[in-house]
């Protein structure tokens, strides 16, 4: 009895955190899908009128909002890309071998962490001008993987971690190269924390608002998080025609972590050795 | 000749966990590992595969000096306690991975392609056969298409035994590959791998710290202690003549019984009992000893009986086929291990109607006695 009541409590818990973080974006599909004149009207409409989808169709016609998504989607690929590339080796090595400064050295990731894109989007700046890495999406991706990786990379080794080593010394004695055991042995174990983190680097670079902001002034190459802002204080853009942009650019993150999250499953390590 | 350790030394760091052991094993020869938890089997045993280097000495297989060489040209399967299976491919894929690995390519990295030509390797003739007549000899031939976590306990030891037979390696090297299975597969087991090493020839090398194992299954014993070998032998040499009080105590469930006693001419005194020796038996002017006596060389009458030592039981235990009878040594003094046990322990076969508190004589049997200087505890022949 006591049970079952702390248990609808709970219940009850989660449906409000999870109305909490939805109705924003129910209020921009609402939004989106309310005429211009009943949005200025005094009472706001509480469920969206299917007559307004139009708006889509208009927001994709007069703003560059496929271009800007393209380029996120190039970013956030590239990011996610690089990032994995360049934390897999590390995060190993910082797991299973032993080497002067490897403390030092696992610390030193979180420099990068403690010290916010703000204060470093100066020094950046001139770093990139003088590389030729302003505007341009290379540069972008550069920078939002040097904020990815170190998470990445701890991440990464906190799972290796759980890998017990004898799997690895029965495949060296089986005849894998340290190489080999890294592909065949050890990231297949460890894909559902791959797969958690591909959506972290992911969102880092599909997100990111302050180097891209600041790096790119080619229209041409500004990404979705930009393009967004840049509505903010155009009194020329309708308010329907805003949140649908808003919600395009939620839409593939979203369909981008249902894809990957299925492979978020624990257990892909039970079986190979007796606890 | 087929492995042989010269002088090896393991240190980790400044704690040294092999002393430096010399030994040479057979062909065909079973050599067990046993000691105590933490003696150090376990490093000796992964020296000998590559998994932990030597810190000086050598080590020979086959002729071949191997101590250098990574583990993957030893030529050597490994048998882990844990079993350590790929959960993530079947036991199919399981069993033949050390054979795809002996052909892998560097291309083999390339993801779908690397897939196929596994896959291509897994489906020949040649290894599909190796690996069903494997599986047939394991009793794995249901279970090829599963993965580990679907297998219970005595499966995925199977397993693991399947991945080391189908390399044919020159040894097999096992490291206490039963002590998760519960008694009765253990027995069972414990025959399989007897059979196996009847059947697949070559040298086995196998930890343990069941003295039950290694008497059973091994053709030499070597008795390890905090690194060093303290008897190296046959399980009967080991059984019948152990080299020191150490190894009289460690083997033999009850273990030996040492009762101190003393040399007198012909004759042997414990306590105020005077034993006549037999021919074969040491002599010593008065020299005092521990006479070690196993169990069943323990026989009981009456208590007043001469040549007899008197005694009284404290504890009876029925195992059906035999019970085990505790005495108190009274002013004799008996050595122990660590245990601190200090009883004398005698073994009858059948069901004994002795209980406990009755008084007993103890007729021992010396012809079949060892006998350990009292100080050093190193057997006097
Ligand atoms: N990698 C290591 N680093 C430091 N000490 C170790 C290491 N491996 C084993 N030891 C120590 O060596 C000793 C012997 O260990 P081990 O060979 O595993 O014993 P056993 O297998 O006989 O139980 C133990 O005292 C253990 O703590
Ligand atoms: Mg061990």
């Amino acid at each position: 009895m006591n049970r079952s009541w702390a248990f609808h409590f709970r219940i009850l818990a989660v449906l409000a955190v999870l109305g909490i973080a939805a109705f924003p974006v129910y209020w921009m599909a609402v939004t989106s899908m309310t005429s211009s004149e009943e949005l200025f009207a005094g009472s706001p409409r509480l469920l969206p009128d299917p007559a307004q989808i139009g708006t889509y169709a208009r927001a994709l016609v007069s703003t560059p909002l496929l271009t800007w998504l393209g380029n996120s989607l190039i970013i956030a690929l590239g990011t996610t890309a690089l990032s994995l590339l360049l934390a897999i080796l590390p995060a190993y090595a910082l797991s299973r071998m032993s080497f002067r400064g490897k403390l030092l050295l696992a610390l030193g990731l979180f420099v990068t962490q403690m010290l916010p894109e703000a204060m470093l989007v100066v020094p950046l700046y001139d770093i990139f001008s003088r590389f030729a890495l302003l505007d341009s999406l290379t540069g972008l991706i550069l920078a939002n993987t040097a904020f990815a990786v170190p998470v990445v990379t701890w991440i990464l080794k906190g799972a290796i971690d759980g890998i017990p080593t004898e799997i690895e010394e029965a495949a060296r004695i089986d005849g894998c190269s340290r190489v080999g055991i890294v592909l065949t042995i050890v990231l297949p174990l460890i894909a559902p924390t791959l797969a958690a983190v591909t959506v972290i680097a992911f969102f880092q670079g599909w997100n990111e608002y302050v180097f891209a902001q600041t790096f790119i002034s080619d229209e041409s190459l500004k990404v979705a998080s930009v393009g967004l802002a840049s509505f903010v204080g155009e009194l020329s853009t309708p308010m329907d025609t805003v949140t649908a942009v808003g919600l395009t650019y939620t839409l593939p993150a979203v369909v981008f972590y249902l894809l990957v999250q299925r492979y978020i499953v624990a257990g892909m390590t039970s079986g190979g050795v007796k606890g | 000749m087929a492995l042989r350790f010269q002088n090896i030394k393991k240190k980790f760091g400044d704690l040294t966990v092999i002393r430096d052991i010399s030994l040479d094993v057979g062909d065909d020869d079973f050599l067990v590992l046993l000691g105590p938890s933490g003696c150090g089997k376990s490093t000796l045993l992964r020296m000998i595969a590559g998994l932990e280097e030597v810190t000086s000495g050598e080590i020979h297989l086959n002729g071949r000096q191997v101590e250098h060489l990574p583990p993957s040209d030893r030529d050597m399967a490994f048998v882990f306690q844990s079993y350590a299976l790929y959960p993530h491919m079947t036991v199919r894929r399981n069993i033949t991975f050390p054979l795809i690995m002996r052909e892998h390519k560097w291309w083999f990295h390339i993801p779908l392609v690397g897939y196929l030509a596994k896959r291509r390797i897994e489906a020949r003739p040649d290894i599909r056969e190796l690996v069903a007549i494997t599986a047939q000899t394991l009793g794995l031939t249901q279970v090829l298409d599963k993965h580990p976590r679907t297998l219970s306990g005595g499966q995925r030891q199977r397993v693991a035994l399947g991945r080391a037979m189908v390399r044919q390696p020159a040894a097999f090297l096992m490291d206490e590959p039963l002590s998760n299975l519960d008694a009765k597969l253990r027995t069972a087991m414990r025959a399989e791998i007897g059979r196996l090493h009847h059947r697949l020839g070559g040298t086995f090398v196998y930890v343990t710290h069941d003295q039950v194992e290694a008497m059973t299954m091994g053709t030499r014993i070597a008795l390890l202690r905090g690194g060093d070998i303290q008897q190296f032998g046959t399980p009967r040499e080991i059984y019948e003549r152990p080299a020191n009080t150490y190894v009289a105590r460690f083997i033999g469930t009850p273990p030996m019984n040492l009762i101190e006693a003393q040399f007198q001419g012909n004759s042997l005194r414990i306590g105020d009992r005077l034993l006549r020796l037999p021919e074969t038996a040491p002599r010593g002017d008065d020299r005092k000893v521990w006479l070690g006596i196993r169990p069943d060389a323990i026989s009981l009458t009456a208590a007043d009986a001469a040549d007899a030592l008197p005694a009284r039981v404290t504890l009876v235990e029925h195992a059906g086929a035999e019970s085990l009878l505790a005495f108190d040594p009274g002013n004799l003094r008996v050595g122990h291990d660590e245990d601190g046990q200090s009883e004398i322990m005698a073994s009858q076969s059948g069901y004994s109607d002795i209980a406990a508190g009755d008084r007993v004589g103890l007729m021992l049997d010396i012809a079949q006695a060892s006998y350990f200087d009292i100080d050093s505890g190193l057997r006097i022949d």
